[in-house]
């Protein structure tokens, strides 16, 4: 009997020697802080993943044109959100749910661009070349950049984060908010250092040079952020716009129909833009938008675009680029600012052209040489070189079949940077511009709060109550509950 | 493993040794038998103040062959009989008829790890046997448990067939990690208890409290409720037959607007159509609620023959809910066998097998997300079900399809088959001590499938229809190898018991979903052109544990029990892998004292109190690793690359969630046993809770998973039971059981968690805050309406009125924790009628009235409730619901306005069943013949105006309570049914 007692005991015993094994199990289908950036292809994969912000972060797929076209005058709502109705009001609170979406989903980008610039250099797989890591920590500087130009110009200075979190110390998480010009700072100084860091082009694919960052990308974007920074320095913008146009890459114009025919994308007018393949590589933005005859169902879409714009494309005569963006079309729903009876005629944003079920394979561009010329006419304005910019106009004007600038709209500097104004709002409509443009040239206020918008159930105008304080949004309630060191925008 | 193997050698050769006992001297022989002649086997007799004894054999018949003398007195004890004690005094037979002992107190309570007297036990444990469920409509066990066990609280977050239940020990104890207490079904741990089959359910324990949960250790944290299933007990084969056949119903409709009021209000808000091609007049209530019928067939055989016993039963339940298409269908074997294969040595196995499938509601959702009781509501009755081109008709202003759409347009259906068993081995090596190895798997595969109709509903039709095929597979095994010893020595008896547990889950799913297809006649993913997702995944999670526990109680009166339990865990890092947790209890058998009279007003009365420490692992595998996810894909060159992202922050220091429980209680009998009372009060702290506490998004990450918090619980509970009459002809029984549980966040580290999100950016309504209850209900304070321009206004944080209230002006408006929750039974018998009434209620539990948001909100084209006829419609307009306001939501916050009380009290069963009398079935070879119709839900009393105050449409969420938005509701159900033995 002893010995059966010693027995169990001992095999007790050894059960807990095993144990240890037995316990310690590694994810199957996951890897690791400790184990998934060794490899080249593993480093790629994080840069890969960084990049997939521009899908997963809805702000990107469709939410710029809620932030940028709608808030400002280029469109209504449409659809049936709550939300988005007071984005287009201008109300939007601290605990609008989309902006807090905005905050985290665009912080996520950056701490994978983080991530990847923090990791390359430890990578030190023999596949690896030094001149690719060169490339892939431009790639992801680029994307950071690109990341907190967009916050800033939603929310002004905002934290600025250029590590990995790997504590979740109070104070390894609560970040204050820099300020505004540390941030275009920060972003700028990314941008120069990518711009040498980046090729011109990676190959002859155009579906690669379009989707990866390319120093043309660093310096469009660097020269936007110069002039959209609080004390604009045009300088700089036109000597990143020179780099831009004396890239190998030959950025040129195209014929505007062709951007947005649906099936010519990764053009050589493109700098950087979303890619999308359909399926499960698929944009559900442009279901969002497009009429029932294309997107084959029925109910209320969003984004629609206003009174105010179709008579701007009108008041110019402007019918190309107004038959690329828009399509008009008979709907079964009302539309309390085109037709409050069924069956009116309405216009739909129609950029993009197919749907595909909520998996469109329609791009996304994020920057394309026909702004940069644009920039450069302004940049060129500002710089008091007025008829070098008149030249950048016309040539944005004659693709779009509309005669040169008459000397009614160019005879000083302050005309012509209206001009330019409303020459960017025609030629971007649908490019989630149009906000930030009138930001840049100070003109919400005025823009907004003399804006004519018919509320057809009412019969009233609409009263936009544009403030200086709605510039920027609110700072997420969410986000502050969370972070103690943070402080709200004025309200 | 090789161990497992070494013991089971070393059990049987060792055990062989010992076959050969000593040569009889004077030798006593007999047979046992019970009350009816039939011997029973397995009887302990044993000669009193010695360690020597025998078991009676299968035909109940003993020897005794060592020690007796004249003087020997020979004690003949079996688990449910009352003891009986002979002096020998030369006899050389001594045949003995033990009695059935129907004093509570010699009960045979299933316990962790084997079984007590009632009397015995120092722990809070309650039981519920097979009696209170029988002739109730065979579902689930959730329903089993409802109202019948004080602290228990079962919360059933919808009406659906397949909706499961959500059960709370002691009130809820974690955030994030699990509430849920652990199931163990004949010694195999679930969580899943969908398919296991009432019917085959013999008794049901619930351990409330540490000490009885304690030897579980690690997954006890909330409580644990042990089931046991059926096994032979007779001689002669018992034949049993149970069919019933049933519809259920819901017990209320809600009042909506008509074609011409719905007009109305579209017109105030400013939306006009041409309303007269809208001809249709559909009650769209009508249209989704439906009478379900249900249909039950169980079978079963069970006896005891020749040292087997055996159980075996199969069963087929099919039942349709009250909301168009929704159904479930199980089918149950069910095998359980007993084998002595000698005196010494036992093998025996359990085996379930269960095949499952259900068809899910959408509910829970607004219209626009195809929710099908919120569409009901909402959609209005001008239009027809479908359209001229047969498609799913929507709202005349906008798609949303109406709620016919979700139900026939998507076809959804989930099948499980469920493989749950165990083998024992047990075998009584030597004296006093029993070794015994067990074995268990709980396996299951199921399969989802849907189908959208790419023709007639518009999503369908947009992305040309979608096939989804997904299947989840779940695999467990356990491990046990336990040695316990057993021993009673003058008036001292001791029983320890030492084990180790080793337990692997693993689980993997994959999931495949096409798109655009030509026809709808095929609808698996087969027929879609487009594969749009395909995806596998895998993960596993192992613990190991050692336990240990000494019961040892003193003369009968002073009862101790103590358990350690270590636990490793793979979810924590190596060096906070394992977790240490002890318990203690004592009890005091106060009536066996000699100052109380035996023969008086106390039966007996047993004063018990008890602390241990229980700990919660209940949350992702790999929690402690920081893991980096694959499928941030992206395309580069037309070709998708694969891609990767930080999913989760590393956390090393990741450690055990502690639960420290005190409990004190009494069991008291009195009056010739017909009072009892057992009552307890308890305090739980939950400290180091697994939280996912929110982190600044500006870190890349959500939230990280961490030690941070406490959470207390403490309560009251009360359960009496009472024969009130017990005459030959008639008798009545009462049971009552009260519960009082006080939750309370006592500190979340400086952190508010706001969750629960509201329709419509109306922000979240649950609030976790310090020093307040889990299921809090947050948002602002509903003044009135102003009487000028028809808005609504609220009391803000400084008491003034304000049209715009910022979000610091929300506050704390409701609780959804209930004060009390009660059951009461009465089980009535005149001759062979037999009335069985059961009542449950909850008190003082606040609910969010979610649905109202949607049916008064007046923001939308949406058809709303009959409340919106009293909407202010001009200056002047006295009324407490606002104007319409189209697309905005500020006159229809989450606001006191939509609190409403949900209490309840609610006939939750009603039975009547008749048994023919014994004449007139014997001649028909029938041995009980019961005829019995059910009704559930018959009638509540409530004040809560949604279909029912029975829900919450976050399901059991541990923080987000009280919140109903379009959630099913639970149903009235009538069933009429027979049950025969033969």
């Amino acid at each position: 009997m002893k010995l059966f007692k010693i027995l169990t005991l001992g095999l007790l015993l050894t059960t807990m020697v095993g144990c240890e094994d037995f316990l310690d199990l590694q994810p199957i289908s996951e890897e690791t802080s400790g184990n998934a950036y060794e490899t080249a292809s593993q480093i790629e994969a994080a840069l890969v993943g960084a990049y997939e912000s521009f899908q997963s972060s809805e702000y990107y797929v469709w939410d710029y044109l809620l932030f940028q076209d709608v808030r400002s005058d280029n469109c209504y709502a449409g659809g049936d959100n709550p939300e988005v109705f007071q984005i287009d009001n201008i109300t939007i609170p601290a605990t609008h749910s989309r902006i807090f979406t905005h905050w985290s989903n665009l912080y996520n980008a950056i701490s994978k661009a983080n991530l990847v610039i923090e990791r390359v250099s430890n990578i030190s797989d023999p596949l690896l070349t030094e001149a690719r890591k060169n490339q892939i920590k431009g790639e992801a500087i680029f994307l950071r950049a690109y990341h907190y130009f967009t916050l800033v110009k939603l929310w002004g200075g905002v934290p600025l984060i250029t590590n990995t979190i790997t504590s979740t110390d109070a104070n390894a998480v609560n970040i204050p908010r820099a300020t505004q010009e540390t941030v275009y700072a920060q972003i700028i100084a990314d941008l120069e250092l990518a711009a040498t860091l980046l090729p011109e082009t990676y190959s002859n694919d155009a579906s690669i040079n379009k989707a990866r960052a390319t120093s043309g990308a660093a310096h469009a974007l660097a020269a936007k952020a110069y002039a959209q920074q609080p004390n604009p320095d045009y300088n700089a913008v036109l000597l990143h716009i020179q780099a831009v146009e004396t890239s190998s890459a030959n950025y040129q114009l195209i014929v505007y129909n062709d951007l947005f025919s649906g099936n010519n994308y990764n053009n050589a007018e493109s700098i950087i833009e979303v890619q999308y393949l359909g399926g499960n590589e698929g944009n559900y933005g442009p279901q969002l938008l497009l009429p029932p005859s294309v997107s084959g169902d029925s109910w209320r879409k969003f984004v629609t675009p206003s009174v105010d714009l179709i008579n701007a494309f009108d008041t110019e005569g402007d019918i190309v680029r107004k038959n690329a963006s828009i399509l008009f079309e008979s709907v079964q729903w009302v539309d309390e600012f085109w037709g409050n009876t069924q069956g009116s005629v309405i216009p739909f944003s129609y950029k993009w052209k197919n749907a595909n079920g909520f998996a469109s394979s329609d791009n996304t561009y994020l920057i394309r040489y026909g702004d940069i010329v644009l920039l450069k006419a302004e940049a060129l304005n500002e710089t008091n070189q007025l008829q070098a910019a008149i030249t950048e106009v016309n040539r944005i004007r004659s693709r779009a079949e509309l005669p040169d600038l008459t000397n009614a709209q160019s005879n000083s500097q302050q005309v012509l940077r209206e001009t330019i104004l409303k020459e960017r709002r025609l030629e971007l409509f649908q490019e989630g511009q149009r906000w930030d443009d009138l930001a840049r040239y100070n003109a919400l206020i005025t823009t907004m709060n003399t804006l004519v918008e018919i509320d057809l159930r009412t019969g009233n105008q609409v009263n936009y109550n544009m403030t200086d304080a709605k510039k920027l949004l609110p700072i997420p309630q969410q986000e502050l509950d969370r972070n103690p060191a943070l402080t709200q925008n004025p309200l | 493993m090789i161990y497992k193997k070494l013991v089971f050698i070393t059990v049987i050769f060792i055990s062989l040794l010992c076959t050969s006992k000593s040569v009889a001297q004077n030798k006593v022989t007999g047979v046992v038998t019970e009350n009816d002649g039939l011997p029973i086997p397995g009887v302990s007799v044993i000669l009193k103040g010695t360690t020597i004894g025998v078991s009676t054999d299968f035909d109940g018949k003993y020897t005794l062959s060592e020690g007796v003398n004249q003087n020997s007195v020979i004690v003949f004890s079996y688990i449910g009989f009352k003891t009986q004690e002979i002096l020998v005094k030369g006899q050389s037979v001594i045949n003995v008829d033990l009695q059935e002992d129907t004093s509570v107190l010699d009960e045979v309570v299933i316990v962790g790890y084997g079984s007590q007297l009632k009397k015995d036990i120092t722990g809070s444990v309650s039981t519920i046997d097979s009696d209170s469920f029988e002739s109730r409509p065979n579902t689930q066990v959730g329903s089993l448990l409802q109202g019948q066990s004080a602290g228990v609280q079962v919360i059933s977050g919808s009406g659906k067939p397949s909706g499961g239940f959500s059960v709370r020990i002691r009130g809820t104890n974690s955030i994030n990690a699990s509430s849920e207490p652990l199931y163990v079904v004949d010694g195999v741990p679930t969580t899943d208890t969908r398919s296991i089959n009432p019917s085959d359910i013999d008794t049901i324990t619930v351990l409330k409290d540490a000490s009885s949960a304690a030897i579980y250790g690690a997954q006890g944290a909330n409580g644990v409720v042990l089931i046991t299933t059926k096994r032979g007990t007779t001689s002669k084969p018992k034949v049993s037959l149970d069919i019933y056949s049933g519809v259920s119903q819901v017990w209320n409709t809600l009042p909506v607007l008509n074609g011409e009021q719905y007009r109305d209000l579209m017109t105030e808000m400013g939306l006009s159509t041409d309303w007269d091609s809208f001809t249709a007049r559909t009650d769209w209530q009508e249209e989704i609620f439906q009478n379900g019928f249900s249909q039950n067939y169980q079978a079963s055989v069970s006896g005891k023959t020749e040292g087997t016993s055996y159980f075996i039963s199969g069963g087929h339940l099919t039942q349709e809910g009250a909301v168009r298409t929704s159904e479930i269908e199980r089918s149950n074997f069910k095998i359980n066998i007993d084998q002595d294969i000698n005196d010494w040595l036992k093998v025996g196995t359990r085996i379930a097998y269960t095949s499952y499938k259900d068809v899910d509601i959408n509910d829970n959702n607004n219209v626009n997300q195809g929710g099908v009781l919120l569409g009901a509501l909402t959609t209005p009755s001008i239009i027809g079900v479908y359209n001229d081109a047969g498609m799913f008709t929507s709202n005349p202003f906008q798609n949303w399809e109406n709620p016919l759409a979700s139900t026939d347009g998507l076809d959804r259906e989930y099948n499980n088959n469920r493989f749950l068993g165990n083998i024992y081995l047990e075998a009584k090596f030597i004296e006093n001590f029993k070794y015994k190895f067990n074995y268990g798997i709980d396996n299951s595969n199921g399969v989802f499938d849907s189908f959208l109709d790419p023709f007639r509903t518009g999503f369908g039709a947009a992305i040309g229809g979608q096939g989804i095929n997904n299947t989840d597979k779940k695999s467990y095994y356990i491990v046990e190898n336990t040695l316990s010893y057993n021993n009673s020595f003058n008036k001292h008896t001791v029983e320890a018991l030492v084990g180790s547990v080793t337990q692997k889950f693993t689980f993997e799913n994959s999931s495949i979903q096409t798109r655009n297809f030509a026809s709808a006649s095929v609808t698996t993913p087969n027929g879609g052109s487009e594969i749009f997702d395909a995806s596998a995944w895998k993960s596993e999670r192992a613990n190991a544990s050692f336990l240990s526990r000494v019961n040892y109680s003193f003369d009968d009166k002073y009862l101790l029990t103590a358990n350690f339990r270590a636990d490793g865990s793979s979810v924590f890092g190596p060096n906070k892998r394992w977790g240490y947790f002890p318990s203690f209890s004592l009890g005091w058998r106060v009536s066996n004292e000699k100052f109380i009279n035996k023969d008086g007003l106390i039966n007996d009365l047993k004063l018990r109190a008890g602390w241990g420490l229980v700990g919660n692992d209940n949350i992702n595998a790999y929690s402690y690793l920081g893991r980096v996810g694959s499928g941030a894909n992206y395309p580069f060159g037309g070709v998708t690359q694969p891609g990767t992202f930080p999913g989760s922050i590393e956390n090393l220091t990741l450690k055990w969630e502690e639960s420290e429980q005190t409990n004190i209680g009494f069991d008291l009998s009195m009056l010739n046993n017909r009072l009892s009372v057992t009552a307890d009060a308890y305090i739980k702290k939950t400290n180091d809770l697994l939280l996912n506490a929110p982190l600044p998004t500006t870190s890349g990450f959500d939230n990280a998973i961490r030690n941070i918090g406490e959470i207390q619980n403490k309560g009251i509970e009360l359960a009496l039971n009472t024969v009130n009459v017990n005459s030959d002809n008639f008798s009545w029984n009462t049971g009552f059981n009260i519960s009082f549980n006080r939750n309370e966040v006592v500190s979340l580290v400086g952190q508010e968690l706001l969750q629960g999100g509201i329709t419509g950016g109306r922000g979240e309504a649950s609030l976790v805050r310090e020093g307040e209850p889990l299921g809090t209900l947050y948002g602002y304070i509903f003044g009135g309406v102003d009487p000028a321009s028809g808005n609504a206004y609220y009391i803000d944080n400084e008491g003034n009125s304000t049209f715009n209230p910022t979000p610091e002006d929300r506050t704390i408006i409701g609780d959804a924790n209930p004060d009390f929750y009660y059951g009461v039974t009465n089980t009535l018998n005149y001759k062979g009628f037999g009335l069985f009434v059961f009542l449950q209620g909850s008190q003082g539990n606040d609910m969010l009235n979610v649905t109202r948001i949607e049916t008064e909100g007046m923001i939308d084209p949406k058809n709303q409730s009959t409340a919106v006829l009293d909407r202010w419609r001009q200056p002047g307009d006295i009324t407490d619901i606002p104007r319409a306001s189209f697309g905005n939501s500020d006159n229809s916050r989450v606001s006191t306005r939509f609190i409403e009380d949900a209490s309840y009290l609610r006939f939750k069963t009603i039975t009547l069943s008749y048994d023919l009398p014994k004449n007139l079935i014997d001649k028909l070879g029938i041995t009980a013949l019961k005829i019995y119709g059910t009704g559930e839900n018959i009638f509540t009393i409530t004040d809560y105006s949604g279909f029912d105050p029975e829900v919450n449409a976050f399901g059991g969420s541990n923080t987000v309570q009280g919140i109903d938005f379009g959630t099913y509701p639970q149903t009235r159900n009538l069933i009429f049914g027979i049950n025969a033995t033969f």
